[in-house]
């Protein structure tokens, strides 16, 4: 039963990928796709140079053979000997294109600065959740309080700051104001020191400042979540018979209504499964740390289309796979959940 | 049925007679009542308007009230303080703060509204459309949301923005606000366009629906005049609780140095330099920010307060 789901769910997000190509090539096909105007107003370069370019590059085939080349299609037809010839590799066979720049596969380029996207991102959803549950209890068992007021409050203005602004306040504040003070200072930007760097202590300290503002954002939102949630499971009946039965308040709270509130909060951390790569690309770009994000702004400064293509594309089938990944969770974690 | 004052029968009186019966309400006005009796609601609403009556204003501010200029450049006074001369100091070209945030919400604001509204008007018709009809038609456009969802929103503003396409000779660069909503629009109207659908499919089977097309109504009339209305407050909601998120994303583009350019000022490119500066002048970091963190903070919670005065249950 469960297996046919996951078939069946895979299955299903093919279309999506294929769209989500068809989307990004489209879109760079219509606007940047004949890079040759550039060429013709150079006088040095004769008119059959520039046919003979074009032809080598393929522009001058139509609009969907180009797609089905870039995809690799006619390739992967060709391995299978279905058709005969020549066919260039494409995104089927892992090939993401070529740097405008400097013709370098651009591939290799985004595998390069995955990890340190990864890093940022998994431990910021981590502090987030980390922090956001006992906050969220906390706000749930003293409803009312003070305390409960100024969390809420929190929570209402942690959706509201531009996470980018909050960033260069946290730097004005630990790496300019507290080396001021000669108090220890963060460093403000990059994932390790250039300059005998790079162990696990120094990535640790580059890590704090970028995590924490992104964690920020999730914990504004999970928290409130864990708190109503938390609330609700506290005023069902199993857990008053707990309590009737003489259960001390700490084994209540923590052994019985907190296992089942946090089950609603599994399907909210796993939205942000496809947020790991794209998630944390705006910070990434303040902090100016090495990954994914950064390299898009620096490649789309330098008019890269078919770089921030390869990322753009990349960046989908991974959100694509993130889906698909929470929602097999789900059917996993969950067996209430049927699907038909 | 037999009339019970000729039967000579006494009924027996309900609980109910004699209450004064409640004034027959709309569905508007009675969320209006309710909207108003939300004060910090209608604060926060309140305040939007009067950051947008002083975008609208702000040539007229600008030339009268505060006497500077948001372009002029006084290298002798430049990072000043807030003080008598320049109320919240000046930028790192002594250009006026204050001015340049006034200016800077005229943009932003443009932006933010232009882009909601835009994204209602394209989310609202394919939503409509693809409830309505449904089969084909709703499996190809919300296949096509789906898509749209897929790409991760930055990075395709980033492609879009840097893309400009030409339309003729026009060409369409972000720096021009009117651009730049359009763009944010076109990334952003999928999720609206789900969530009309789905009220759509809850209220196209009811039986006022049947009435209507069984009296001859054509499609396009039940779409306009019969789902519209009953889909617009989930609209007008949702529009407003985005409103919030469109001036984030904006300052986001603008600081990273894709949207609007200098020296044209907007809250977000007005940080765009600011980790240079730190060292100058902490006001032309935090004022910006703080801004924009109000802005939508206010907004914000003026859509929370809309919701719950158009669905009480959701409260």
């Amino acid at each position: 039963m469960l297996a046919r789901y996951i078939v069946r769910r895979v299955l299903a997000s093919i279309p999506t990928l294929f769209g989500v190509t068809l989307v990004s090539y489209f879109l760079i096909w219509v606007t940047a796709g004949d890079i040759v105007p550039g060429l013709e107003i150079n006088p040095n370069i004769k008119p059959e140079d520039i046919v003979r370019i074009r032809h080598n590059l393929g522009l001058d085939q139509p609009f969907w053979i180009q797609y089905l080349n870039w995809l690799g299609l006619p390739n992967l037809a060709a391995q299978l000997h279905l058709i005969g010839g020549e066919w260039p590799k494409g995104l089927l066979q892992g090939d993401f294109g070529r740097s405008l720049i400097d013709g370098s596969p651009v591939i290799v380029h985004i595998l390069d600065r995955l990890p340190n996207t990864l890093e940022l991102t998994t431990t910021a959803i981590l502090l987030g959740i980390l922090l956001a549950i006992p906050l969220g209890v906390t706000g749930a068992l003293r409803r009312g309080s003070k305390l409960d007021h100024a969390l809420t409050g929190l929570s209402v203005a942690g959706v509201a700051v531009p996470s980018f602004w909050l960033a260069l306040m946290l730097i004005l504040l630990f790496s300019v104001q507290f080396k001021q003070w000669h108090l220890p200072w963060l460093p403000s930007g990059g994932a390790y020191s250039s300059y005998q760097g790079g162990d696990l202590f120094d990535r640790l300290l580059h890590l704090i400042m970028p995590a924490l503002v992104l964690a920020f954002g999730y914990l504004a939102i999970w928290s409130r979540f864990t708190r109503s949630s938390m609330l609700e499971v506290l005023s069902q009946d199993y857990v008053r018979t707990a309590r009737a039965k003489g259960m001390n308040e700490r084994r209540v709270v923590y052994l019985h209504a907190l296992r089942n509130a946090v089950i609603p909060l599994v399907t909210l951390v796993g939205l942000e499964l496809p947020g790991l790569v794209s998630g944390g690309a705006v910070i990434e770009i303040v902090f100016g740390w090495p990954g994914i994000g950064r390299f898009a702004l620096d490649r789309a400064f330098g008019h890269d289309y078919t770089a921030v293509m390869g990322i753009v594309t990349f960046a989908a089938i991974l959100v694509i796979a993130g889906n698909l990944l929470a929602d097999i969770l789900y059917a996993i974690l969950d067996p209430r959940i049927r699907y038909t | 049925m037999i009339d019970p004052a000729a039967a000579g029968v006494a009924l027996p009186r309900t609980e109910f007679e004699g209450v004064a019966a409640r004034p027959a309400q709309s569905y508007w006005s009675e969320s209006w009542g309710r909207l108003r009796g939300n004060r910090v609601g209608v604060g926060a609403g309140a305040l939007v308007l009067v950051m947008v009556a002083i975008a609208v204003a702000a040539p007229l501010l600008a030339t009268y009230v505060i006497h500077h200029n948001p372009y002029s450049i006084d290298l002798s006074a430049t990072f000043s303080a807030p003080g008598r001369e320049h109320w919240l100091g000046t930028d790192e070209d002594g250009r006026d703060t204050l001015t340049r945030l006034i200016y800077g919400a005229q943009v932003t604001l443009t932006v933010a509204f232009l882009a909601v509204a835009v994204s209602l008007l394209v989310g609202g018709t394919v939503g409509l459309v693809a409830g309505f009809y449904g089969g084909w038609i709703d499996n190809l456009l919300m296949r096509f949301v789906d898509v749209l969802l897929s790409i991760p929103a930055i990075y395709l503003l980033i492609l879009l923005t840097i893309l400009q396409p030409k339309i003729g000779p026009i060409v369409l660069s972000t720096a021009d606000p009117r651009t730049l909503a359009v763009i944010i629009a076109i990334v952003g109207w999928g999720g609206l366009s789900r969530l009309v659908r789905g009220e759509v499919l809850s209220v196209k089977n009811r039986d006022f629906m049947l009435a209507t097309r069984s009296l001859g109504a054509s499609n396009l009339r039940l779409i306009s005049r019969h789902l519209l209305p009953n889909v617009l407050a989930v609209m007008i909601v949702s529009a407003s609780l985005n409103v919030g998120g469109v001036i984030l994303t904006e300052a986001v583009l603008d600081f990273i140095g894709l949207g609007i350019q200098p020296p044209n000022p907007s809250w977000g490119n007005m940080l765009s330099n600011s980790q240079t500066y730190f060292y100058h002048s902490i006001w032309s970091v935090s004022l910006p920010g703080t801004l924009i963190f109000i802005t939508v903070l206010s907004m914000n919670i003026f859509g929370n307060a809309l919701r719950d005065a158009f669905d009480p249950r959701l409260k």
